[in-house]
């Protein structure tokens, strides 16, 4: 009888594979490479996910110090930048996690859920109809940065992978370690919560 | 046109599958369920397309540049590790 080989794994290749392999290989002098390409996205990463600018940067840090240090337990078996936001994620709700006591709040849909549009609305409000470049000024995007540090932390960070960062539900499931459903329901709330935080804003505005 | 009362629960479900509907991550058959309803329902229209331009003003809350003198700190401590090794 033979011994079973186990199934060989999938990798994944990609624009960062070549710099992460070299770095894995003993190269760390190409460290910095991989900073200057992602210090950006993870820089505004914790600024959505921070209120306070310290914080903010103190979550870059904290993250590029565990991919410095974890980075050769990188398989290759998804993307890097899946890995990357990862290794944020959890370094941001490790934080949180020690900072905070309370548990957070839940969003509830049945709230999210008002009834009163259907029973004065006459037209779709002007504000979701207008092309975006007429709608965006510094006010209106300072409204919906509050709005978003508004969100409870776990609606917010599926929020920020989901439609800022723009990764899949997979893959935003993936990160943080939650099924797809998951992800789905916390996502969809988040969204109704930030538009009733514009609908607010817009119905005094327009 | 809005709803009469007795829709008003198809409504609520409807509500509560709007992203999966905007994200096209619903089967065929619920797509078509919710593309009627809409051509139907004014409340259901109105927040299909708010929660629709909600999510894209989110997409143009853009990059900010990160901070020189913060950017020269994480390449300090990069340096720093690197020598550490």
């Amino acid at each position: 009888m033979t011994a079973e080989t186990p199934p060989s794994r999938k990798t994944v290749s990609d624009d960062d594979t070549e710099l992460i392999r070299a770095i894995n290989a003993g190269h760390a002098e190409r460290f910095p490479d991989l900073v200057r390409r992602y210090e950006q996205k993870l820089y505004n990463f914790g600024r959505r996910m921070c209120r306070n600018e310290s914080d903010a940067e103190d979550l870059v840090q904290d993250t590029l110090l565990n991919v410095f240090r974890y980075l050769n337990e990188f398989r290759y078996e998804t993307k890097f930048k899946n890995w990357l936001y990862r290794v944020a994620a959890n370094t941001c709700l490790k934080k949180r996690r020690r900072s905070k006591f309370a548990p957070e709040p839940e969003l509830s849909l049945e709230e999210l859920a008002r009834p009163e549009e259907a029973e004065t609305l006459e037209q779709v409000p002007e504000w979701a109809r207008m092309p975006l470049e007429q709608l965006l000024n510094e006010e209106l995007l300072e409204t919906l940065n509050q709005a978003i540090w508004s969100l409870p932390e776990k609606y917010r960070i599926v929020m920020i992978l989901r439609d800022v960062e723009e990764f899949s539900t997979e893959e935003t499931a993936q990160i943080l370690n939650l099924s797809p459903a998951n992800v789905k329901v916390r996502l969809h709330r988040a969204r109704l919560f930030l538009r009733d935080r514009l609908k607010g804003y817009f119905s005094h505005d327009l | 046109m809005t709803c009469k009362p007795d829709d008003h629960r198809h409504c609520l479900e409807l509500f509560s599958k709007l992203s999966e509907y905007i994200d096209r991550e619903m089967d065929e058959a619920e797509l078509r369920e919710i593309d009627a309803h809409i051509t139907e329902c004014l409340a259901c229209l109105s927040c299909l397309q708010s929660l629709k331009q909600t999510i894209a003003l989110c997409k143009q809350t853009g990059l900010q540049p990160v901070p020189a003198v913060f950017s020269q700190k994480l390449h300090s401590m990069v340096q720093d590790l690197q020598r550490s090794r």
